[in-house]
């Protein structure tokens, strides 16, 4: 197909329209580019964030603008769940002078985002990105919002102790950063303790037979009395039934990703399941308050903790713009960097000292008869968690 | 140019017209784009090495392929590797085994190492390919990448599993892609007219045919996925040095859609169709995203509409599906010289005045059983160079099932085929028509997607020093059998009996000792018969080899052969010249069976003498 003349001037000129349609950022405001997947296999996770941005960023224009001062105009496009196409809106929002990066909930994503950003050293946040590496892989200016995977098993790990386990038995997967690290993590953390891991398991992500896991795990030769996975749907229900149809009754405990429907659908299956989310919305809580808040402005409720997630990414943007009383990047990279116990929807977010990936409030919610039940919200100490896996 | 067949000089045009059309965008888009659309234009120009390394393959097997995504991996991870620097390494990959690690090589250096790598691996898994039918080798590709993808999450000290591989550095820009995507685009394109690119597109046309002419169907298929191999592994190493962090799964299932989709929508047949699949896609995707993105259009707000892009994806995926099904490019490729200028065609090669040795083509005791059926049982036949055997017999007689075994087609159950003392039973088709012996088929097996030139010319390059005495032999044939003005058309696209006449000039063209023709007047009129009988009794007169005929037209026959053999239930009941075997009444009873039909055979005796 050889384009005609027509045709190719059309495509120019449109590209020029709408080049300069892209909105300018003037004196008093600040551009804040938005490049996540709304789209695509990460569409699930970035949907709700940028949901909760928006209606973060709504609120803090309508009260005179970020740090009270500058109007944040939000330039969001598309990544299409492709690490490419990122790359392209990355640059393109850099190039149209952006203050502030917010990127996809994956960790690759993100570090090829921040490849980009670091030049200028542009502040460059992930949605939910819980990989801990992602802070530290390209340079200063990338930070983790949502709890990270060390700091979730940290938590996890600390409980369970305290709960009186001492040989856990791991179930990872090589499928993805979060199976395979998590535990890991826990394991690092519960060892420090003075626990100590009887065995390890590996299963592949959907795979829909795991007796040859629960057999292995019934012959070892000491038993554990808590079983530690990051795994989620459909292998942490398809696990944890055949576990318990093999007669094995060990206490299994997950990470945030099993805090849903089906899960709790499995009723007295998962009694006794500990799991963590970034925050509960307990009654009379601020995360309940926010819930409720979030359906009356967009009209529907929130089907996660992402959204909320999303909201503190508005706050924190908003308390490093008063701190740094500048939209300039560095300046607010370094702002970002100073935030100590800041006040967020789930409770406080601190910066200060860690290398990015933030110390914040962890709920930890227990399966009580088919129902989650709230235990505690727990802020670890920056020193208990362990360095991010390279 | 003199040297170049006229394929090759098309080629030629086309390659440079292509590179310079990239060159010349590339380089408009590094004057006046900004660094966003240098960047689409990087990512474009690495796509398009993507599409157009799977377009040599797929495009000239016919072979869909879902493995290249999976090589692109490999190529990156062992660029992402080899490049890293040591000090990343150190944090990066602190497992890596000692012998791969710190070695900080220039992109250059590591992309020799890829494509060393790409060929041994490409050779490895063609050797199974090869041997796969179209559909079976496409499900292989898909098993391929699978396990390449769960081998990249594996090997956690070399990839990191699936976490994010990172630390790459990142040396690939607009110029460093369009510099790969000009090279890329230059040999798919020149493959495709080489000697090999021509048996490998036969093949997929039809491979029996192909085989008939004593191409080696396996040679094709290795060669052109080796190659494709390497520049899907150059693809995925370039692609690392421009993303610098990915993971296993970048390399899946969705790339391996994208690039197919994008050669499916400019045209899987060509390189220049991979091309517009690329171009059309980015620009779609370009414009796209930008109306979805919203914002003030002429004083009216919009807001976000996202998905908008994936949907004109999917739209205009269906719409080139549904209206042009071969593609925006239609399949073809440019052909610039064939379309601006006048191709003055090299002369045709005359006539060669070597004859083939006289020889003697024999079946012993030949049998062929399909379960418990005899289709062919005990035919002991001689048919020497020099002389038209004509086989006749009633339908379902076994004449074909006979021809088939002698070129290799099929194996006789029992017995034997033999050239003098040499035996051909058992050997596959493309071997026996290497002992020179050429046929033709009862449905007709041209290759329709190639050009009536480039089918003979792919015959003959077989016995022929270099393509451009192919060409001369081919014109040659071509003209001898009237079609030297149908030269550059599709050869799917001629007419019933100029297909015939195309299949005999393919047979011709190979010099063959002994050439077997199923039914080659069937479904032409009396002039067109006559026409061929006497061009067949020329070949015959010069060539002096061996002619063997099936052919329900007992006037042709009784007049063109000088022995007749005559089968009946796959037996042969008698043998020897026109006017004995006519006078038969074994055969006028078992072969023509009344009376009526009796007195229609003295008719034509009375005709024919």
């Amino acid at each position: 197909m050889l384009l005609s003349h027509p045709t190719i001037g059309r495509l120019v000129l449109s590209a020029a329209v709408t080049c300069a349609l892209a909105a300018p950022s003037y004196a008093e405001d600040i551009l804040i580019g938005v490049a996540t997947a709304q789209t695509g296999g990460l569409a699930p996770y970035d949907q709700p964030s940028l949901a909760g941005f928006r209606m973060a960023i709504d609120e803090l224009n309508a009260k005179g603008g970020l740090g009270g001062k500058y109007t944040a105009k939000l330039a969001i496009k598309d990544t299409r769940t492709d690490t490419a196409a990122t790359i392209t809106a990355v640059q393109e929002l850099v190039d149209a002078g952006a203050s502030i990066i917010v990127t996809p909930c994956d960790a690759d994503a993100t570090i090829a985002a921040g490849q980009i950003t670091v030049a200028k050293r542009i502040p460059t946040l992930t949605f939910c990105g819980t990989a801990p590496v992602l802070a530290t892989a390209v340079g200063d200016n990338l930070f983790g919002t949502y709890p990270g995977d060390n700091l979730q098993a940290a938590v996890i790990a600390d409980h369970a102790y305290a709960k009186g386990f001492r040989k856990a038995y791991l179930l990872v997967s090589p499928d993805s950063s979060y199976t395979a690290q998590l535990p890991e993590y826990f394991a690092e953390v519960f060892k420090k303790k003075g626990g100590a891991v009887v065995g390890t398991g590996s299963f592949t992500m959907g795979q829909p037979d795991f007796s040859a896991i629960v057999t292995a795990i019934k012959a070892l030769p000491e038993q554990p009395d808590l079983i530690m996975t990051a795994a989620y749907e459909p292998d942490f229900p398809a696990f944890i039934q055949q576990l318990r149809a093999a007669g094995v009754t060990t206490t299994v405990y997950g990470a945030d990703a099993i805090g849903t429907a089906t899960v709790q659908g499995l009723g007295k299956l998962v009694d006794g399941t500990v799991y963590t989310a970034a925050g509960y919305p307990t009654p009379g809580g601020a995360l309940e308050a926010f819930n409720k808040r979030f359906a009356t402005t967009t009209g529907h409720a929130a089907e996660s903790a992402y959204e909320a997630n999303g909201y503190e990414i508005g706050l924190i943007l908003d308390a490093a713009v008063k701190a740094a009383g500048s939209t300039d990047p560095i300046k607010l990279r370094d702002a970002i960097a100073g935030l100590d116990k800041l006040p967020i929807v789930t409770g406080t977010i601190t910066y200060a000292g860690t290398n990015g990936m933030p110390v914040r409030a962890v709920s930890l919610i227990e399966y009580k008869d088919g129902k989650p039940v709230y235990i505690a919200t727990q802020t670890p100490a920056a020193a208990d968690v362990p360095a991010a896996a390279h | 140019m003199r040297g170049l067949s006229s394929g090759m000089k098309v080629a030629l045009v086309d390659a440079a017209a292509m590179a310079l059309a990239v060159a010349v965008v590339a380089g408009l888009i590094a004057a006046f784009g900004s660094a966003g659309a240098q960047r689409v234009a990087t990512h474009a120009g690495l796509l398009l090495v993507s599409v157009v390394s799977l377009q040599l393959f797929s495009g000239n097997t016919g072979i869909v392929s879902f493995g290249h995504a999976g090589f692109a991996g490999i190529g990156a991870y062992v660029v992402g590797v080899l490049t890293m620097p040591a000090a990343i390494q150190a944090t990066a990959l602190k497992n890596l085994p000692v012998l791969l690690a710190g070695y900080q090589l220039s992109l250059g250096s590591a992309l020799v190492i890829v494509a060393v790598i790409a060929v041994v691996l490409g050779l490895a898994t063609g050797a199974v390919l090869m041997r796969l039918t179209a559909s079976s080798a496409s499900i292989a590709t898909l098993a391929l990448l699978v396990i390449i993808v769960t081998v990249l999450v594996g090997a956690r000290e070399i990839t990191r599993g699936s976490q994010p591989f990172y630390g790459v550095p990142r040396g690939v820009g607009l110029a460093t892609a369009t510099a790969a995507a000009a090279i890329a685009l230059i040999l798919a394109r020149l493959f495709r007219d080489t000697r090999t690119g021509r048996m490998t597109r036969a093949s997929a046309d039809d491979a029996v045919g192909a085989a008939a002419i004593g191409i080696d169907r396996r040679h094709g298929v290795l060669a052109s996925w080796t190659l494709s191999v390497v520049g899907a592994m150059i693809a995925g190493g370039l692609t690392a040095q421009y993303i610098g962090a990915f993971k296993p799964q970048d390399f899946y299932f969705d790339l391996a859609f994208e690039t197919l989709a994008m050669l499916i929508v400019g045209g899987l047949h060509s390189s220049f169709g991979a091309l517009v699949g690329v171009g059309a896609t980015t620009l779609l995707i370009e414009v796209a995203r930008r109306l979805e993105e919203g914002g003030s259009f002429f004083g009216v707000e919009v807001p976000p509409v996202f998905g908008f892009t994936e949907a004109v994806l999917a739209l205009a995926m269906l719409l080139v599906i549904w209206r042009r099904p071969e593609g925006l490019s239609g399949g073809h490729e440019m052909e610039l010289l064939r379309r601006l200028v006048r191709l003055r065609p090299p002369a045709p090669a005359p006539e060669p005045d070597v004859r083939p040795p006289a020889a003697m083509l024999t079946t012993r005791a030949v049998g062929k059983r399909y379960a418990g059926v005899a289709a062919v049982a005990d035919i002991t036949l001689a048919l020497p160079t020099g002389q038209v055997t004509g086989i006749i017999g009633p339908n379902g007689a076994g004449k074909t099932t006979l021809i088939n075994l002698i070129a290799g087609q099929a194996a006789p159950s029992s017995g034997g085929v033999y050239v003098d003392a040499a035996p051909l039973a058992g050997l596959p088709a493309f071997r026996v028509a290497r002992t020179g012996i050429a046929r033709t088929f009862q449905n007709i097996r041209v290759f329709p997607h190639m050009s009536v030139l480039e089918n003979v010319m792919t015959a003959a390059e077989r016995i022929e020093p270099n393509a451009v005495a192919a060409e001369r032999a081919a014109r040659r044939e071509l003209a001898r059998l009237g079609l030297a003005d149908h030269a550059d058309r599709l050869a799917g696209t001629l007419p019933y009996g100029e297909r015939r006449r195309l299949e005999i000039a393919r047979a011709l063209v190979t010099r063959p000792s002994f050439l077997l023709l199923d039914e080659p007047a069937a479904g032409m009129n009396p002039v067109e018969t006559d026409a061929l009988m006497a061009i067949l009794a020329e070949v015959k007169r010069v060539r002096g080899l061996g002619i063997v005929l099936i052919e329900h037209d007992l006037g042709l026959v009784m007049r063109l052969c000088d022995r007749v053999a005559v089968l009946d239930h796959g037996r042969l009941i008698t043998e020897g010249p026109p006017a004995v075997v006519r006078a038969d009444p074994m055969v006028v009873e078992a072969y023509l069976g009344s009376r009526t039909s009796a007195r229609a055979l003295a008719r034509l005796s009375e005709q024919t003498q």
